[in-house]
């Protein structure tokens, strides 16, 4: 993949040594480069931001910086010395601490004891707590970042926003460790924060910089331009390049993050054209609500690819298992192909000809130590039964036909599903609900998610080849990118509703702007 | 509908992750050897030990065992653990003894059919109230004892007339106890149904990974309370051999096999984690556990003893047979 | 703390949902609450339940099962599960009855035999513990196999011949009283309130604790809790250890049987309380309300007339309840519950 954007911003040489310097950080997982040579400096007193498409390699970035994660190749640097973090303590030791995305507090103890925990110092004696000192020393944290929290307060009778507070208040304790001024990690803090207490954050992060470096990463461009001081953007595991924050918006750290913007031809373009009387839509939603999604309305036509875009806690992953049954709703109408569909269960949906891929394909996609003739062939008993018997001949003609058609790679059917790549592994997985012959509505959650760009490719193709067998599809895709290259619609989803729907069709196609436009 | 997909092949390795290794293949086939080495060892001991009288009171000793333990697998299987078998075999032989002078031959499908509905009634508690199974199963314990008690007023219930379950002390072909026989069909049967349905690959992927079982729209629910009530049946079962054996029902009868069983079937290789496993390793774990029962005594070791092998024997086959990738933090 | 090879920083993640705020819930006051509708009622139906004299009794008769529920409060809090008690209880029921004077041996060890017995008891638990953090087998599984090997050993001391107790100190604990209730109800209390500052002003505790809420986020904030686990488990196990003891004070005789039942009395006492399964949720006090709510309620079932045998069925239905209850507010679809 070519760099299309030269770093835009020269090195300028700093007055001192960099707090923190990473060079040339690779990390494979097996089938993905997370990490494909990473650089990235952070200085002292610096509000870094870091931004990326998901799947860029930020998460992998950070976890390497905090010891999660061993890179395969590369070096880090803090403060001029190379180092090796092996552990989140040694991290720590080293004065890099990590704000966590999923607060990392422990929630039935006391802010204090978080806020401390794991380096309690005089706060506990001989195993016996003081709880003065305890509390003495968690309000020296709090007053560095003048939060006004009762210290002995227990953390989950904490608003999101407090804890946030704590937790910058336990991260800032590794001053005590290294005696140097800390590197700060925050990683999506405002996600889940209202706007108000976002502006409390940026105050937080303001003040940290008199007398700490800051990594900040957030999926909302504005925020970071907002709050950083230079910007540094990763694609695909690599540093695209740099920007200072003076002069620059959100489309042109958009352009980087999501690179030539006209080679979406990998996504397979509709073909198909589709008959202009609208025959009725296969599935249509009506006021669905759940847990996390309201009123929401929905029409998805055979052969159809309807994307569903929206950020964290748009509820978009909790609707597409609502169709499948798999997550409770609370009100609505759904109907597939004009009968009302069950949603009181999985089963009921499968049965309807409902197939869902979810996410976490190695915890609910497959079995991993069952073979991938048991995977397939999990769901549609008819394919591979004669009465309420298995007929081994039956099921083994019928996996080895699907091995073959999906071109499978795997020594035999018997071959344990875990022990095959990614991409192998998905197909096996969407192969699951085609062997009945009687799929109409896919839900796909994140399809690609942690494949390769060849077995991306050939998810997509797959894709477009049963859409246009009639497949009706709701896609949640793993970028915009990669939702606007195969949908025909996009519905963007907001706070739990659908805040609009754009149109999708070959040759003119919305951009990925036009979308977070309406996302955020 | 046929869906005409084709997809072009990608240079990629066919196989990512790594086999069984030679360690695993040994581990599966510990319950075999250790069955072969405690036999041999028995015959070294004592040379009269393979001769027909005192292997016929072993596979009379071992039936029971086999039953409950066969039963209990399934559960397991499915992930869960099921600590009521013992108590509802126990509260079954009083059902039995009770029940045998007015029943006649229809008490045995009668108890059978009870301890079924017991099970079945645990599973439906676990799965409806998502309670952990072996709470579930722990309450049940103490609540069929209970009952076992009440009914029994805490006494031997005796068995004057057992000619409705006299069969099961009866030979096949001379040599084989006909109770060793029933265990061993039961073990047949019950493994038969389920590698000829869809069942084997419900039941093994409930146990492997229940969520992804339940996206994939098997019954998960069904095949739990199943499994539970399978467990119940084989303890109903056990407890009819037993009476036979033993001419009474007692409210504590079968108490002391719950650590056996258990034990039988963690030795067999079945992992508690789920998924893994199967009744034809239970029944080799239960013979294994019997020829420790019968052959200590024989080498001159206190059978105080055996409960303290037991609980070593239960701890070191989990350890072995675990599968440590499922679970991140233990328990 | 092998991060999947995926990268999780997308949307799929629904983002941790702030929680609704609690203040002094109904699960923290309600044991509370039944407790004393249940003596109440009680006390309204049977004369004989509301006499100075049963209420002795009830906290006798709760003594051990105090002592006992104050070990296993602890494992619990941490989210695991023990059901080692009885085997515990059995094998120091019986080496202190052949420590102190007996019928069995010259042995006279007195005060120092009664440690040995609860160290015993901590010993065993210390299996427990390391079997779960050494070879990584889940609580109640280590638990089951130390409470068989517990039995066996008691067993093994057992021998054939019961051993009698004769020492004058251990006999007075279960009949000596002080303003009417027996030393054993005093130990009881000590225990609780040695549990109970144990739990608050430990670092064991409070870790404990934090293991069950949390154990995840103690491990990235440095903390190893594999130590930590250990020490809960032999903690417990001693505790069990001096409830052998105390069981054997109560009847005069070391008994292979002495811990039966208190595993699962104890586990239900806790669960009564307001101790959670899942760990993190209830202490010391709590499990002290559920200890007296289980008695009263075995006691007072009793005065009315009902059977004593049906004490464990109770029990049972209690147990299976009240977890059913405490998981009612954590229910989600497509969860797994093994």
């Amino acid at each position: 993949m070519s760099i299309d954007f030269d770093k835009q911003v020269e090195r300028t040489a700093p007055a001192r040594v960099p707090a923190l310097e990473v060079r040339g950080l690779v990390k494979h997982y097996p089938g993905v480069k997370a990490l494909d040579g990473v650089d990235l400096v952070v200085h002292q007193h610096e509000v870094l931001g870091l931004a990326g498409e998901n799947g860029a390699g930020k998460s992998t970035l950070l976890k390497t910086l905090v010891g999660l994660v061993k890179p395969d190749h590369g070096e880090i640097y803090v403060r001029g010395e190379r180092v090796r973090l092996r552990s989140i303590v040694e991290a720590a030791d080293h004065g890099i601490g990590m704000v966590f995305q999923e607060q990392s507090l422990v929630p039935n103890l006391t802010a204090a004891e978080n806020i401390v925990l794991g380096s309690e110092g005089p706060g506990v004696r001989r195993g016996i707590y003081r709880w003065d000192a305890m509390r003495r020393l968690a309000q020296e944290q709090l007053d560095k970042i003048a939060s006004h929290i009762d210290p002995l307060a227990r953390t989950d009778t904490l608003s999101f926003a407090d804890r946030q507070m704590v937790e910058i208040a336990k991260v800032l304790r590794i001053e005590q460790r290294s005696q140097h001024p800390p590197v700060v990690i925050l990683d999506e803090p405002t996600s889940v924060l209202e706007s108000k207490e976002i502006e409390t954050l940026f105050t937080q992060v303001r003040r940290l910089r008199e007398f700490a470096s800051v990594v900040f990463v957030s999926h909302r461009l504005d925020e970071i331009l907002d709050v950083c001081d230079r910007v540094a953007v990763l694609r695909n595991g690599e540093s695209v390049g740099e920007v200072q924050v003076a002069g620059t918006v959100p489309a042109d750290l958009h352009r980087m993050m999501i690179g030539s913007t006209g080679s979406d031809d990998h996504y397979h373009d509709n073909v198909v054209e589709r008959s202009d009387e609208a025959p009725a839509p296969r599935l249509t939603v009506r006021r669905l609500s759940g847990r996390t999604f309201r009123d929401v309305d929905l029409d998805v036509h055979a052969g159809e690819i309807v994307a569903v875009v929206g950020v964290h806690g748009s509820g978009r992953e909790d609707l597409c298992r609502a169709l499948f049954g798999a997550e409770p709703t609370t009100a609505g109408e759904v109907t597939l192909d004009g009968k009302p569909l069950d949603l009181s269960g999985t089963r009921a949906a499968c049965a309807a000809g409902v197939g869902y891929v979810p996410a976490e394909r190695k915890v609910e996609g497959m079995v991993g130590p069952m073979s991938v003739a048991d995977n397939m062939t999990l769901t549609k008993q008819k394919a591979r039964c004669s009465g309420p018997l298995v007929s081994p001949r039956k099921q083994a003609s019928l996996v080895d036909r699907w091995i073959d058609r999906l071109s499978i790679r795997t020594p035999n059917r018997g071959t344990a599903i875990q022990r095959l790549s990614g991409g192998n592994q998905q197909k096996v997985v969407l192969a699951r609900w085609l062997v009945g012959g009687d799929i109409r509505l896919l839900l796909l959650d994140h399809p690609t998610r942690g494949l390769d760009i060849g077995a991306r490719s050939e998810v997509y193709r797959l894709m477009r080849e049963l859409s246009n067998n009639g497949v009706a599809t709701v896609l949640l895709a793993d970028s915009l990118e990669e939702a606007i290259g195969l949908a025909d619609r996009i519905v963007v989803m907001s706070d739990g509703r659908v805040a609009t729907e754009v149109a999708c069709p070959a040759g003119a196609k919305p951009t990925p702007l036009d979308l977070v436009k309406e996302m955020v | 509908m046929s869906t005409p997909v084709t997809v072009k092949p990608m240079a990629e390795p066919v196989v990512v992750g790594r086999g069984p290794s030679l360690a695993d293949r040994l581990t599966s086939f510990m319950p075999v050897i250790a069955l072969l080495a405690l036999l041999t060892a028995l015959t070294i001991a004592d040379p009269d030990f393979l001769t027909r009288r005192s292997l016929t009171a072993a596979a009379f000793t071992a039936a029971p065992l086999i039953v409950l333990a066969a039963g209990a697998t399934l559960v397991v299987l499915c992930g869960g653990i099921d600590l009521s078998i013992a108590a509802m075999a126990s509260l079954s032989t009083v059902f039995l003894a009770l029940w045998l002078p007015d029943l006649g031959a229809f008490a045995t499908p009668a108890v059978i059919g009870v301890a079924a509905l017991f099970g079945a009634v645990q599973g439906a508690a676990h799965v409806l109230l998502r309670i952990p199974s072996f709470i579930v199963t722990l309450g049940g314990m103490s609540i069929f004892s209970a009952v076992a008690l009440v009914v029994s007023d805490a006494g031997t219930v005796p068995v004057v007339d057992d000619s409705a379950i006299s069969w099961l002390n009866l030979y096949v072909a001379t040599y084989i106890p006909m109770s060793v026989a029933v265990a061993v069909i039961v073990v047949v049967a019950i493994s038969l149904v389920i590698k000829a349905t869809p069942l084997q690959s419900w039941v093994r992927a409930t146990g492997y990974s229940e969520s992804a079982a339940r996206l994939a729209g098997i019954p998960v629910d069904l095949v739990k309370i199943g499994a539970f009530c399978v467990s119940g049946a084989c303890a109903g079962l056990a407890a009819v051999m037993l009476v036979s054996r033993n001419f009474s029902g007692n409210p504590s009868m079968a108490d002391n096999l719950l650590l056996p069983a258990v034990a039988a079937i963690v030795v067999g290789g079945t992992a508690i984690t789920g998924g893994h496993g199967s009744l034809w390793r239970s029944l080799t774990g239960a013979l294994v556990v019997t020829l420790l029962r019968v052959g200590l005594p024989i080498v001159g070791v206190p059978s105080a003893w055996e409960q303290i092998l037991y609980g070593a024997i239960i701890v070191a086959a989990v350890a072995l047979t675990l599968d440590r990738s499922k679970v991140l933090i233990i328990k | 703390m092998t991060p999947p090879a995926e990268d999780t920083e997308d949307t799929a993640v629904v983002a941790a949902r702030p929680r609704p705020r609690r203040a002094v819930s109904f699960r923290d006051a309600g044991p509370t609450a039944a407790l004393l509708v249940i003596f109440v009622g009680f006390a309204a139906w049977s004369s004989q339940f509301r006499s100075i004299d049963n209420v002795q009794n009830i906290m006798d008769a709760a003594a051990v099962l105090a002592v006992v529920t104050c070990g296993i409060t602890f494992v619990l809090m941490m989210g695991s599960i023990d059901l080692s008690a009885a085997g515990v209880m059995g094998a120091s029921a019986l080496a202190v009855a052949l420590l102190v004077e007996n019928n069995r041996n010259g042995n006279d060890l007195g005060l120092l035999g009664i440690a040995l017995a609860v160290l015993l008891g901590a010993a065993l638990g210390a299996v427990s513990g390391l079997a779960l953090v050494l070879l990584k087998v889940p609580s109640f599984m280590t638990t089951l196999g130390v409470s068989a090997i517990g039995l066996g050993l008691a067993t093994l001391m057992f021998g054939g011949v019961q051993p009698n107790i004769s020492d004058k100190m251990l006999e007075s604990w279960a009949t000596e009283r002080i303003l009417g209730f027996t030393y054993l109800t005093w130990i009881a209390a000590g225990c609780v309130l040695v549990g109970w500052l144990i739990q608050r002003y430990t670092r064991l505790g409070r870790y404990a604790f934090a293991i069950g809420g949390a154990e995840e986020v103690l491990a990235l904030s440095g903390v190893k809790v594999a130590p930590y686990k250990v020490a809960v488990f032999t903690f417990a196990g001693a505790f069990y250890g001096l409830g052998g003891v105390m069981v054997t004070s109560q009847l005069g005789a070391g008994l292979v049987q002495a811990g039966e039942g208190y595993d699962f009395s104890a586990i239900t006492a806790a669960v009564v309380g307001g101790t959670l399964l899942t760990g993190g949720r209830g202490g010391v006090l709590h499990s002290a309300i559920g200890v007296l709510l289980i008695m009263v309620l075995t006691n007072g079932l009793v005065q009315v007339g009902v059977s004593p045998y049906w004490q464990g069925g109770v029990q049972g239905l209690i147990v299976v309840a009240a977890v059913a209850a405490a998981v009612i507010p954590q229910r989600r679809r497509n969860q797994v519950v093994k």
